[in-house]
């Protein structure tokens, strides 16, 4: 009997062991524990196949019985959403290639010039600690580890481990993932009015000038408000022509003054942008699990870039050793959580994928040279 | 080769291996679509208690090691984690029915359930000490739960599928 329980605590033992040794082989990254995954993946996705033909009856009753409300309402808001894309998506296309245009003249580096791959998603990670989904195109597509995914809204993860047919990828959301993003500051647009004696029927003349992000409209009459000698929203330095009369009104309504055929004392001038350019700040993306938004730490505060705004988007920063390559979408800043000192703000980053719904993905055949092996 | 495959039938842990394959598929297309509370339901963990409470400490540590590793090897975490938990919760299990005076039905529940909410806790532990970092929340203690009622339901036909499977080779006279 003691001799029995011997042999038994022995096995026990060496199963820990043997635990033990694998793991530190994996973490190795050992050449022995990726060729049995991949064997044991080609002997097992013929009856994973045959199991999900076989089950899907089951998923489609509980999807139908658990998702039919949100997909009823999720297909009336993207019915509105498909009719307003629609619109703006003809000028975003003029925009993006002539954005194209301005980078390829000036040398620097586009998405465009980047060869891709489309998958579809196929399952999900059966695990409740991993953010990870399959994809079916593999290394015969030219996909490696570390190749950026996106999905029509935006950035989606990364590929970690890539099969003959297949590849893993972890989402942005999973705690392991990291990356270099840059926060464009885009200041809220204001629109002031300043009314002065003048010509119109009432005697009042008034100057409208609005600050956008992109662009500035300055009136004719170039006014001063708060700080004397320096217009908000002005690409170059100017000089008043008209100083703020008392009185002068202040509305923030937004309303910028109407165009009239023959009034060109109304008529706004656009100036292309210059100081007043978005401000970047560059900062790491980490994730936090699927229940929780992922954050942006910075990498050093400037106080330059002054207070984020809720809606500002962040995009991939790009460089020598980033995980993507730069100017790929990964969403919008949701909160910003300040903090005491020389600490910069970390902000929540709402992603514009739906990661819950992934369906077809463009893999950037991009591989950082952080990711190629040694 | 008659005699081998007939060897390879004979084994409990090759019957074993067979019964995890269909198990893993169906963890790795149903269940990973069929998320009750967000959860992702583990049958794996239910098959690796199952063995335990059906053949003891023993049984349940070699075959919660063998379903682990097969878990493992279509997860991207590192190969032996999920084996080495499973190993603990098949012994734990098996360690803690020896105990049972004249066990009933509703104590392997029990027990099963209890085993897999433990899983649901080592797991994520063994994932933070391999380096692991954000899979340590007060989200585990909603995945143990609603692990533990799904594999309650579930633990008495796996048990008896194990029992089967695991079943000492009848000597033919």
């Amino acid at each position: 009997m003691a001799g029995n329980s011997f042999t038994r605590r022995r096995a026990v033992l060496l199963l820990g062991l043997t635990s033990v040794l694998l793991i530190t082989l994996d973490l190795r990254g050992s050449a022995i524990v990726d060729a049995s995954r991949s064997a044991f993946g080609v002997l097992f996705r013929p009856i994973e196949s045959a199991t999900k033909v076989v089950t899907k009856p089951l998923q489609t009753a509980w999807s139908a019985i658990t998702h039919y409300d949100s997909v009823v309402n999720e297909n009336r808001r993207l019915k509105d959403l498909v009719a307003f894309n629609q619109g703006s998506m003809i000028a975003a296309i003029a925009s993006v290639r002539e954005a194209q245009e301005l980078l390829a003249l000036n040398g620097l580096p586009t998405l465009a010039g980047i060869p891709s791959c489309t998958a579809q998603v196929v399952g999900q990670s059966p695990s409740n600690y991993a953010q990870t989904v399959e994809i079916n195109q593999g290394t015969e597509c030219g996909i490696k580890a570390g190749m950026p995914v996106l999905n029509a809204a935006g950035l989606v993860g990364k590929v970690t481990h890539a099969y003959n047919k297949r590849a893993v990828v972890m989402l942005l959301t999973d705690p392991g993932y990291s990356l270099a993003v840059k926060v464009v500051n885009a200041p809220p647009p204001t629109t002031t009015t300043v009314t002065s004696p003048g010509s119109n029927p009432s005697g009042v003349e008034t100057t409208t000038t609005t600050t956008t992000p992109t662009t500035t409209t300055v009136p004719r009459t170039t006014t001063t408000l708060g700080i004397s000698g320096f217009t908000p929203g002005a690409t170059t330095p100017t000089t008043p022509t008209t100083a703020p009369t008392a009185g002068a009104v202040t509305t923030p309504t937004g309303t910028a003054g109407v165009n009239q055929p023959g009034q060109v004392t109304r008529s706004p001038i656009t100036v292309p942008a210059g100081i007043d350019l978005p401000l970047r700040e560059t900062g790491v993306l980490e994730g936090r699990g699927l229940s929780k938004l992922p954050i942006v730490r910075f990498v050093e505060n400037q106080p330059r870039f002054g207070a984020v705004n809720i809606g500002s988007p962040v995009i991939s920063a790009g460089g020598a050793i980033s995980l993507a390559p730069p100017d790929i979408v990964v969403g919008t800043v949701s909160k910003v959580v300040n903090r005491t000192g020389t600490l910069g703000p970390i902000l929540e980053v709402k992603l514009l994928a739906d990661l819950n719904n992934l369906n077809f993905v463009r893999i950037l055949l991009y591989q950082p040279l952080t990711e190629r092996p040694r | 080769m008659i005699d081998v495959l007939v060897a390879f039938s004979e084994n409990r842990y090759s019957r074993l291996v067979l019964i995890a394959l269909l198990f893993l598929a169906l963890q790795t297309t149903v269940f990973s679509e069929m998320r009750p509370f967000g959860v992702s339901l583990q049958v794996m963990v239910l098959l690796a208690v199952s063995s335990g409470l059906a053949r003891g400490s023993h049984t349940g540590a070699i075959a919660g090691f063998i379903v682990g590793l097969m878990y493992d090897m279509v997860l991207t975490t590192p190969l032996g984690l999920s084996a080495a938990v499973f190993a603990i919760i098949g012994y734990l299990s098996g360690f803690v029915h020896s105990f049972v005076h004249e066990s009933t039905w509703w104590s392997r529940v029990l027990l099963g359930s209890i085993a897999s909410a433990v899983g649901m806790f080592l797991l994520p532990i063994a994932f933070t000490v391999t380096g692991a970092t954000g899979v340590l929340t007060t989200n585990v203690f909603k995945i143990a739960i609603v692990v533990a009622v799904f594999n309650a339901m579930f633990s008495v036909p796996a048990e008896l599928l194990c029992r089967w499977a695991l079943r000492e080779p009848t000597v033919v006279r």
